[in-house]
């Protein structure tokens, strides 16, 4: 196998596989789920390792988005088994998986538009147990995120695509999760911005938080990652680390040529370097 | 002939009134797109509760406090639970129909089971008129209004310097979000069901003492407050405290030098102007929800 290592921030140092397996923080078995009568999920089933990235791959209407409905108990799971951190949490509500560790970004816009910056960093408190010191937090965010200090008493809605996706994840953050679900965070964003929260992201996996992503912008998104799951039509077709998939011409002719908006080569050069 | 002063301050007393209908019916429709057509019967109804527990020999204190009580239980809370939840689950529309359905029950009922005539209604403030820059106003006018700004004044206050407060605004701006960060949207959502129903209650025992206490007195306010949400622009609070305000003011002055009995299609001629001048309200802005 002749492979690149991905050369992210902390990638790991060869391509075989350590000697002590990661463990696995979320594992989906067999998920089946969709909206009213439709089925979307046919059974979907991965595990997530814990401290690394993942991503997820797919076509549009793949269900991607629906598995992370799913994951985050806002999509009832019809059948299948959701376990995080070893725990059953198949059909948990949200505010439970916050206490639990998870936090969830979703695709689009998510915040406030109508409320300050600072405001929809505070609504993030009320999932936080009694013993956190939450305007501390608060504090290190903007510390961590000078813009969302220096627009702290604005708007949400004045703030640029890019700035309302840190500010999305700034908050999400807040309550220090194990296992960040984020759903297409580079759609729309300037190529510098991509930049910035693909650099997060990195910054996560340095302190051990499990980052699973779903990205349309695949070939950049593998380039970080060190798995990857690839979802076609309600199932799980492959998953692998994700140099293995990015190098597997298959793939690369099925979604990342499509995704890239090239005519699929049948080699897929080296991952470019975020 | 009145003075155009004294037109304006009774239209504040009035207006104020209005904002205090037309915001409960803003919030509802903020947060759970509820369409209440029985928004004025539920600002007619409180009046009676009181006036139960006056017939009881209760001080009045105690019987708008009751009333308010009674109000947040029936109008509040078993109207979220009874009428709204299993209407809403069949669209906006069959929920709004249900609203005037049970504005017509409330009517009756009252008319049938307390009494069909007009009657008495103490007030909380003396009789005495106060001169107010050469227009004579009554204590009852000043203290009506106060009462009524105070309340406007403490929720804006709620909403905004709250996190309970601002919960309820996320729940109205994007409950898909709010829900994510953990908000009880469920809680926040009775919450403001409960608040319209004190709200309602306290515009009852502010107005009664003026206009009597009668089975039809929601036809005027209830189309005071849908009138004055939508010139405000139906999704802001603002708004409804602006066009409760300008309602207020036009239909005192309306009445005095055009003509009483046009009065009550003062209302529906400013809707009118207003939708085609500026289809999103005053202070509105297009809605836009995503999920
Ligand atoms: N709220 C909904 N109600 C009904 N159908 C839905 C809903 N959301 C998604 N779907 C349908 O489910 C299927 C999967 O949608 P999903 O959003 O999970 O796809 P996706 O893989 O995330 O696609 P994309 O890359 O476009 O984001 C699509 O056919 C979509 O039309
Ligand atoms: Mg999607």
């Amino acid at each position: 196998m002749a492979t690149d290592a991905p050369s992210a921030p902390a990638p790991p140092p060869q391509a075989t596989p350590p000697l002590v397996p990661a463990k696995a923080i979320l594992e989906l078995d067999g998920v089946v789920a969709g909206y009213g009568r439709t089925t979307i999920l046919h059974g979907v089933s991965f595990t997530v390792k814990q401290g690394a990235i993942t991503t997820v791959i797919g076509p549009n209407g793949a269900g991607k988005s629906t598995v992370f409905k799913v994951v985050f108990g806002l999509l009832r799971a019809r059948e299948g088994k959701v376990r995080f951190d070893g725990r059953d949490i198949t059909n948990v509500e949200p505010r439970r998986l916050l206490s639990l560790g998870l936090c969830y970004v979703p695709q689009g816009r998510n915040v406030f538009p109508e409320l300050s910056v600072r405001h929809n960093l505070d609504l993030a408190g009320v999932a936080a147990g009694s013993g956190i010191d939450f305007p501390a937090r608060i504090a290190a965010a903007m510390e961590r995120f000078p813009m969302l200090r220096s627009k702290a008493d604005r708007q949400a809605s004045t703030l640029s695509g890019g700035e309302q996706k840190i500010l999305e994840i700034a908050r999400g953050l807040l309550l220090d999760p194990k296992l960040v679900l984020i759903d297409e965070p580079s759609i729309g964003l300037s190529p510098l911005m991509v930049q910035e929260v693909f650099a997060v992201l990195a910054e996560l996996r340095a302190k051990g938080v499990t980052v699973l992503m779903i990205e349309q912008n695949a070939k950049s998104a593998l380039g970080l990652s060190d798995q990857a799951i690839v979802l076609e039509l309600g199932r799980t077709r492959h998953q692998d680390s994700a140099a293995a998939i990015l190098a597997d011409p298959r793939i690369g002719q099925l979604f990342l040529g499509g995704a890239m908006g090239q005519t699929a080569p049948h080699v897929v050069d080296a991952p470019p370097l975020a | 002939m009145e003075s155009l002063l004294y037109l304006v301050l009774a239209g504040l007393m009035t207006g104020a009134i209005y904002a205090l209908v037309a915001i409960g019916f803003t919030l509802l429709w903020q947060t759970s797109q509820t369409i209440n057509f029985a928004q004025g019967e539920f600002a007619m109804l409180p009046a009676f509760f009181m006036l139960v527990a006056l017939n009881l020999k209760l001080p009045l204190w105690l019987a708008i406090l009751l009333g308010v009580g009674v109000s947040i239980l029936l109008l509040g809370l078993a109207f979220k639970r009874l009428l709204v939840d299993p209407m809403l689950r069949h669209g906006v529309l069959p929920l709004a129909i249900a609203t005037m359905a049970l504005a017509i029950f409330l009517k009756e009922s009252v008319k049938e089971f307390y009494s069909a005539e007009a009657q008495r209604f103490p007030s909380l403030f003396p009789e005495q008129k106060v001169d107010v820059g050469g227009a004579m106003i009554s204590i009852q006018s000043i203290g009506v209004f106060l009462v009524a700004i105070a309340a406007v004044v403490a929720l804006q206050l709620f909403l905004s310097r709250t996190r309970t407060g601002r919960s309820m605004q996320a729940v109205a701006q994007n409950p898909t979000v709010a829900r994510i960060l953990g908000v009880p949207v469920e809680r926040m959502i009775l919450l403001t069901f409960a608040i319209n129903a004190a709200l309602v209650a306290l515009a009852s025992a502010l107005v009664t003492p003026i206009y009597l206490a009668k089975f039809s007195n929601g036809e005027v306010l209830g189309m005071a407050a849908f009138v004055a949400a939508i010139v405000g622009g139906f999704n802001q609070i603002r708004g409804a405290i602006a066009g409760g305000f300008l309602l207020g003011i036009v239909d005192n002055i309306a009445a005095a030098y055009v003509s009483t009995q046009y009065r009550a299609a003062i209302p529906l001629l400013i809707l009118i102007v207003v939708i085609m001048v500026r289809p999103q309200g005053l202070l509105g802005r297009a809605e836009e929800r995503t999920v």
